[in-house]
């Protein structure tokens, strides 16, 4: 089972506390739910999955819902504090521990860093299971999941090859995630392209140093673009840069152009954890390259074999 | 510097200068009862320069050692009784604090009005010591956050 550094049951809280096994045991029960999920159909019947998601979200929660009612279970929660105690002042801790008591699994979604952590350590003691819905600017497990998921079934490996990172390097929970999970299967190639007031986080950078990602700051991507396996993209936030005028003078510099995909290999891929804005225009969505929404997709079956996994009756196996 | 008939002494504090600190982790304020002797920048053959405490009828028990080892770890506590010495201790580097600090992380969980205690690894055992929130991951050098000591 996946096991968390510091919790004797089991929850996913952080990509980076997990072992290469754990991934790949996801990864490989992933792949089985999407040869035929009705299979699966009743693995969680009578099971609740309990969503509390204090920040807005579309595809992460929908496809949690999704993959809970493809498993056979059921789902409760709330997707804003308006209407709840929270908007009284209810503490993470009383909600989570309220939760814990009502279902048997919990996917939080919180805009602090460690959120995710301390609801896990509050429903540990009622044994109940805590899936991270993203957790402020730290970490996105279930994406990066999705997102190595659909790397390897496109190129069947996860080590060897060469991946670009554009956009919002800095703020994006999903870019933490997702280099966290590619350290753990080898070497590979990292392209960082981000303004200079988007880069990786100095802590994530120290975390990277011991692992085998070799990784590369470049500023264009059209010098890499024939290299590139994965293009990863993500969305550039306005809110994060320090003037508005700045983001309207170097968002065309990260954003991609069909001139540009035609020095791309065949067989790349081109990914973005959605929503987009203006960084992939429509007509992208014509490259064969384009994956986005299988990627997004994808986030079902991961999430099925993830509830499986943790809520599962054989689950403490 | 005189000495005394009981209580502790702290010697071989470095760089010099962290005596204070060390104060401010025994909370030893205006309203200590006991005598106290601060030396700062005494001269060392070992470090150069040091700082020293001496502390009247301050025991073991009434040492925060968690929160001194995160300021003046490699300094020496001797336990003195009847002007002997009956022990003698060297503080280290801990591997892992809770609260003892808050963390300085603008994001983090534990800033919040919530059931948790503020917890840090400790990144290396050389000084100035750094920690890493357990929950929010930022970095920082203790010294410089002084002020959240709890």
């Amino acid at each position: 089972m996946i096991n968390q550094k510091g919790f004797e049951t089991s929850h996913l809280i952080a990509i980076r506390d997990l072992e290469e096994q754990d991934i790949q045991r996801i990864l490989d029960y992933a792949k089985l739910i999407k040869q035929k999920p009705s299979d699966f159909s009743n693995r969680l019947n009578g099971k609740i999955l309990a969503l509390a998601f204090w920040e807005p979200s579309t595809r992460t929660q929908l496809s949690f819902e999704t993959a809970m009612m493809r498993l056979g279970g059921s789902v409760t929660g709330f997707s804003s504090s308006a209407g709840t105690s929270l908007e009284k002042g209810e503490s993470l801790s009383d909600t989570i521990t309220m939760l814990a008591n009502y279902a048997d699994g919990i996917v939080i979604r919180h805009p602090l860093r460690g959120s995710a952590r301390l609801a896990a350590e509050v429903a540990h003691k009622y044994g109940v299971p805590v899936i991270s819905g993203g957790s402020g600017s730290q970490e996105h497990p279930t994406q990066a999941l999705l997102d190595i998921f659909t790397i390897n079934e496109f190129f069947g490996q996860l080590s060897g090859l060469n991946i670009a990172l554009m956009g919002d390097l800095r703020y994006s929970r999903t870019i933490s995630s997702l280099l966290f999970a590619l350290s753990k299967f080898g070497k590979n190639t990292i392209n960082l392209i981000s303004h200079p007031s988007l880069r990786l986080q100095e802590e994530l950078r120290l975390d990277l140093e011991e692992t085998n990602l070799e990784l590369i700051e470049t500023e264009d991507l059209t010098e890499i673009i024939s290299e590139v396996d994965v293009l990863y993209v993500t969305r550039l936030q306005k809110e994060r840069f320090p003037d508005p005028i700045l983001y309207q003078k170097v968002k065309g510099s990260f954003q991609l152009r069909s001139s540009l995909l035609k020095s791309a290999k065949d067989n790349s891929l081109i990914l973005h954890p959605l929503p987009r804005v203006d960084e992939i225009p429509y007509e992208i969505d014509r490259f064969p390259q384009a994956k986005y929404f299988i990627q997004a997709k994808n986030g079902v079956y991961v999430r099925m074999a993830i509830l499986d996994l943790l809520l599962g009756d054989d689950s403490a196996e | 510097m005189a000495k005394i008939d009981n209580g502790i002494v702290i010697d071989h504090i470095t760089p010099p200068g962290r005596a204070f600190y060390a104060l401010k982790a025994l909370e030893i304020d205006e309203n200590f009862p006991h005598s106290v002797f601060v030396a700062i920048n005494l001269p060392s053959r070992k470090f150069g320069r040091k700082d020293l405490l001496k502390i009247r009828n301050m025991k073991r028990e009434d040492l925060n050692i968690e929160k001194l080892s995160l300021l003046i770890s490699g300094s020496n506590i001797a336990y003195i009784k009847d002007y002997t010495i009956i022990k003698k201790e060297k503080i280290k580097a801990p591997e892992r604090v809770s609260g003892v600090i808050k963390c300085p992380g603008l994001n983090c969980i534990t800033s919040q009005h919530e059931d948790v205690e503020p917890e840090f690894t400790v990144l290396n055992g050389q000084k100035p010591i750094s920690l890493r929130c357990v929950y929010c991951d930022v970095i920082f050098n203790v010294h410089e956050h002084i002020s959240l000591m709890l």
